[in-house]
């Protein structure tokens, strides 16, 4: 759909302030072919070794890992009979021919994402700024809803609405919850039932996209490099989610050949105190702890977990945290994969900060990329966040273009309230001068004094031949020689970068 | 007028079934539920006497039609006559310091009356004002919460303005990418029906396009308007629309009353009365003054000379007034002739078609000595240029060289919107402001039904938006020149006062009259903005020209 992208780009070329490219983009979708038919700029012949290939080549250790997340729960959840297909670069010549007989719709469809995108620009100017209105947003929010579904019509439709439920949310005063009634008319799921939701979205998130995987393995690849002679290494996990990072690192400990027997693992994972969802979050650590542990006593790979729990408001003490004298420390910060929750940038920054005094052996960093601010205030803002979940739907859709029920899923699981919680963030962050909210982590990581450490050819490698199983309109790019970034088309979405507080120049 | 006043003291009515325009025709106002509902119903059509087709005796620019003195015997022939309303109750509570003016003659006189009818009448009449009232409870406006809000510029809920200004700005600024957006978002929200923002969108929208696509020679982008409908259906809708809003009706019935005022003045009754009728009325303005006039003590002047300026067509719609223009074979003439031959008024109508306002003179009107003559001006001064050159003061200087006892003039009370008084972006939000009064207040008089009427008359109003010669003014600047040439404000009768008031008690709650000190001006407002200003004039003494 690069009708989506192409849209917005006119869009924001209006904005003047915002540039980007726009012709790129097409709308071809047909190609079909195999990773090795491409030239990713890597000499197989000469290939070095990379320690987790064979977690990259086979799934089955995942898929058996989240089917052991899934009995865990004690449920059975049958959202997707048959077993889905993983695309390898493209679609299949079915798919093509479908794509042609729907070529007339597409017209109209681009002309409607046109539509939707000037009405949302609107509401977002109505919203705020010299003109602002309430009147116009409300009749704006209206207009979109007449015209859109979350779970209906073309990516530009549905992903218009949830920025329009986003936007809703603005206007009346309740940013930032994700409003439930975008999941139609069905009663209130219970947890469990959420639960299994979101391992499932999860995992087609995981089969559809490269997303998790790239952040995954790059920092993987950067830590395996950094502590291959070390014989206890300690790794602290700012966010584990359901630690599925770590399962591919173990694998990939226990297989290195002609290397060293695994050393000892432990993985402190960071849990956030407090009440309510705080116990849960607990809850739900314990139960990754749990997993890992059994994961890693099949494989032989001796571990050990722990947590570690930030203070109240959600800032950690370097204290609170048990080093063991002799362990190469990792620190591991992954923020805002699609399926990530939110977390603050004084949590972060509070985290990196502590960490630092720690010298640990390297701190990996995965992180959204977003735009330059420039001075579009909420609407500029607005706009490049529209543009950044308009390229992970178009991406998603590239992936699996027939899925479109299974996309709906992760959409609404996922991406919708991630749409709601930028929004209202950018909202609240509005007449800021971009100072306080501007700033990505790494960039905050190199003033506070951190090295960078390159990221080394095969790392670079193991991300192109990961983006070489999907949709040849991902890209990755090297923004500096201790970071990458995952792109869908000219769009950049994801970045991982490598650092070091320690002078030693042992990586470069 | 007093003598109504009079009755109403006899016969108090908790609902009062004020003097309208349609109550002059027998069995208008019960037919009119029907008629709303379908327009084209030809029963129901046949109701209207004075267009009755089997009427159209005479066919000239220039009739003449005397009625017999018979028909002044005190057994009504037509009860047509005496189906005449009473006037609302409102002169009782007014105290006499409102207007501490010398009132004009009071000749009181019994109204003749068949009671059975108006019995009838009343009836229906109550129904419609039950109706009303219901509405205004569930819009829940209270005239003076409006009167407390609204005098600031209230711009709440006007969501189209937001738009359209901004385009309109960004065209004058060349910034074609921020036009091109707003008008995308104006295209969607934009609907020739729904509610008042909508259709300020569906015209604003229309005008910004022609406007871009080079406006002088876009006169086919023209939508529904009076010249380009048909003449019947134009005069029912016409008709309907003063039958909901005043926005008419009121000056109307103010320059009606001040024509009375006036001529109770004049010591020779005998006189002959001369109208030169410069509006925007199409005729239906008259016929409550014909009846107030056969009502008159002493019966009407001998004969009711009315010259009509037809406004001249222009090859460019564009250029022309809004209401200005009818549709072609319009001429009520005919229709006034035989109304006024039931009330034994002895009319005399001629109509001066192609005669541009600048070209008038006192021997193309005619003007005898014997006569009183009258000027009413009514929403068409503005069509002439006020600057380089100020046609309007020039026109001005020859009406007061006519030497008319008296001159009527209500106009829209706007900022000027002319390429001299500010740019585009300017001009054009003034006019969208008019237009907004106009769909809101229309809005409210349809009470939300859509109709092939209601869409007539908004099309012709929304000629303000694309009609580059239209130039208002505020009412300051009106009476600043009817004063430099020559005239002195005059202040409007109690009855005139009481009139329109007790008008205006039928229409929606957020209409406000608002008399003014200053000039004798009466205003009519909108929710608090003010939409045109009724003056009346006479010649100051001893003023030389």
């Amino acid at each position: 759909m690069s009708l989506v992208s192409s849209a917005i780009a006119m869009a924001m070329a209006m904005e003047d302030t915002l540039e980007f490219d726009c012709s790129v983009y097409s709308n071809n979708t047909t190609t079909t072919t195999s990773p090795n038919e491409h030239d990713y700029g890597c000499n197989r012949r000469n290939w070095p070794p990379i320690d987790n290939w064979e977690a990259l080549a086979g799934h089955d250790e995942f898929k058996d890992l989240i089917e052991s997340m899934m009995d865990d729960e004690g449920l059975n959840f049958n959202l997707f009979p048959s077993e889905v297909d993983v695309v390898e670069g493209g679609s299949s010549n079915s798919e093509s021919a479908n794509m042609m007989a729907v070529d007339d719709e597409t017209n109209n469809d681009d002309c409607k994402g046109l539509r939707l995108v000037h009405l949302l620009i609107a509401a977002a100017e109505a919203l705020t700024g010299v003109s602002k209105s309430r009147d116009l947003a409300r009749v704006i929010l209206f207009r979109l809803k007449e015209l859109v579904s979350p779970t209906d019509g073309t990516n530009m439709e549905r992903l218009a609405a949830y920025f329009t439920e986003a936007l809703q949310c603005l206007l009346e005063g309740t940013g930032g919850v994700h409003p439930k009634n975008l999941i139609g008319n069905r009663p209130q799921r219970d947890e469990q039932h959420h639960q299994a939701e979101v391992l499932a979205a999860f995992q087609l998130l995981q089969e559809m996209s490269p997303y998790v995987k790239f952040g995954h393995f790059t920092a993987n690849q950067a830590i395996l490099e950094a502590v291959s002679h070390d014989r206890r290494v300690h790794i602290v996990d700012y966010d584990i989610m359901e630690g599925i990072q770590w399962a591919s690192l173990m694998q990939a400990l226990v297989s290195r050949k002609d290397g060293p027997p695994a050393p000892h693992l432990r993985i402190t994972a960071i849990s956030r105190g407090g009440s309510g969802s705080g116990r849960q979050s607990i809850g739900t650590v314990q139960k990754t702890g749990r997993r890992l542990i059994s994961f890693a006593a099949s494989i032989g790979q001796p571990f050990s977990f722990h947590q570690c729990r930030l203070d109240s408001d959600e800032t950690f003490r370097p204290s609170a945290l048990k080093l063991v004298r002799g362990e190469a420390l990792v620190i591991n910060c992954m923020l805002h994969l699609p399926h990530f929750n939110h977390r603050s940038p004084d949590s972060v920054a509070s985290f990196l900060s502590g960490a630092k005094t720690l010298t640990p052996r390297i701190v990996t960093m995965v992180e959204e990329e977003v735009g330059p601010i420039g001075e579009g205030g909420f609407v500029g803002r607005f706009l490049d966040t529209l543009h950044h979940y308009s390229a992970l739907y178009d991406s998603l859709e590239a992936g699996f273009p027939m899925h479109s029920r299974t996309r709906a899923l992760v959409e609404r699981v996922f991406l919708g309230p991630r749409i709601s919680g930028s929004l209202a963030r950018i909202y609240r962050a509005r007449g800021d001068d971009g100072s306080n909210s501007g700033g990505s982590s790494g960039e905050w990581l190199a003033t506070s004094g951190l090295r960078a450490v390159p990221i080394s050819f095969a790392n670079h490698c193991q991300a192109k031949l990961l983006l070489g199983l999907f949709n040849d309109g991902y890209r990755v790019e090297e923004l500096a020689n201790n970071k990458i970034t995952l792109g869908w088309k000219s769009r950049r979405l994801l970045s991982a970068s490598v650092w070091t507080p320690s002078d030693s120049d042992l990586y470069i | 007028m007093s003598a109504t006043k009079n009755m109403i003291m006899e016969e108090p009515e908790p609902n009062p079934t004020p003097d309208h325009i349609l109550d002059w025709i027998e069995d208008s106002v019960s037919c009119f539920p029907s008629f709303l509902n379908d327009p084209y119903n030809s029963d129901d059509i046949n109701g209207y006497q004075w267009w009755d087709e089997s009427q159209d005796l005479i066919d000239s620019s220039v009739t003449s039609l005397n009625t017999t003195a018979t028909a002044t015997s005190t057994t009504p022939t037509y009860p047509t006559i005496f189906n005449h309303p009473s006037p609302p109750d409102s002169s009782k509570k007014r105290k006499a310091s409102d207007h501490p003016l010398p009132k004009p003659s009071q000749n009181h006189h019994n109204p003749r009356k068949n009671q059975s009818r108006r019995t009838r009448h009343a009836d229906d009449g109550d129904a419609a004002v039950e109706e009303v009232v219901a509405v205004k409870k569930s819009v829940g406006n209270k005239k003076g919460t409006n009167k407390a809000t609204g005098s600031n510029g209230n711009k709440e809920g006007r969501w189209a303005e937001q738009l359209l200004n901004p385009c309109a700005a960004a065209i004058s600024m060349g910034n074609m990418s921020r036009v091109h957006h707003l008008r995308y978002v104006l295209h969607e929200l934009a609907n020739d029906t729904g509610d008042a923002n909508h259709r300020l969108a569906f015209h604003g929208l229309r005008a910004l396009a022609q406007h871009l696509s080079n406006a002088s020679t876009s006169s086919s982008s023209v939508g529904q308007t009076f010249a380009y409908t048909d003449a019947r259906f134009f005069q029912r809708s016409l008709l309907k629309f003063y039958e909901v809003s005043p926005w008419f009706a009121f000056p109307n019935n103010i320059a009606n009353s001040s024509i009375l005022q006036i001529l109770a003045e004049e010591p020779d009754r005998s006189q002959n009365l001369h109208i030169l009728d410069i509006g925007v009325s199409h005729g239906v303005q008259w016929p409550t003054l014909l009846e107030a006039l056969s009502r008159r003590p002493g019966g009407p002047p001998p004969l009711v000379r009315m010259t009509v300026i037809a406004a001249t067509v222009e090859n460019d719609q564009n250029k022309e007034t809004p209401f200005s223009v009818g549709p072609p074979g319009e001429n009520l003439s005919s229709r006034l002739l035989s109304f006024a031959k039931f009330m034994n008024v002895n009319l005399q109508i001629n109509r001066l078609d192609n005669h541009p306002l600048k070209s008038l003179s006192a021997q193309v009107i005619n003007i005898a000595r014997d006569q009183t003559l009258i000027v009413c001006a009514q929403f068409r001064l503005h069509h002439l240029n006020h600057k380089s050159p100020d046609e309007r003061t020039e026109f001005l200087r020859l009406l007061r060289s006519m030497e008319p006892k008296g001159v009527i003039l209500s106009e829209n009370n706007m900022e000027c919107s002319c390429k001299n008084c500010g740019d585009f972006a300017t001009g054009f939000s003034r006019r969208v402001d008019y237009l907004w009064r106009f769909l809101d207040s229309t809005s409210s008089a349809f009470k939300g039904l859509e109709g092939d009427d209601r869409r007539l008359m908004e099309g012709e109003a929304a000629k303000a938006l694309t009609n580059w010669g239209e130039m208002n003014e505020r009412k300051e600047k009106w009476c600043e020149r009817m004063r430099g040439v020559g005239f002195v404000g005059e202040i409007l009768g109690e009855d005139a006062i009481d009139g329109a008031r007790a008008l205006l008690r039928k229409y929606d709650s957020n209409w406000e009259m608002r008399p003014e000190e200053k000039d004798g001006c009466v205003g009519l407002w909108w929710k608090g903005q003010p939409v045109s200003f009724c003056s009346l004039w006479k010649i100051k003494d001893g003023y030389e020209n």
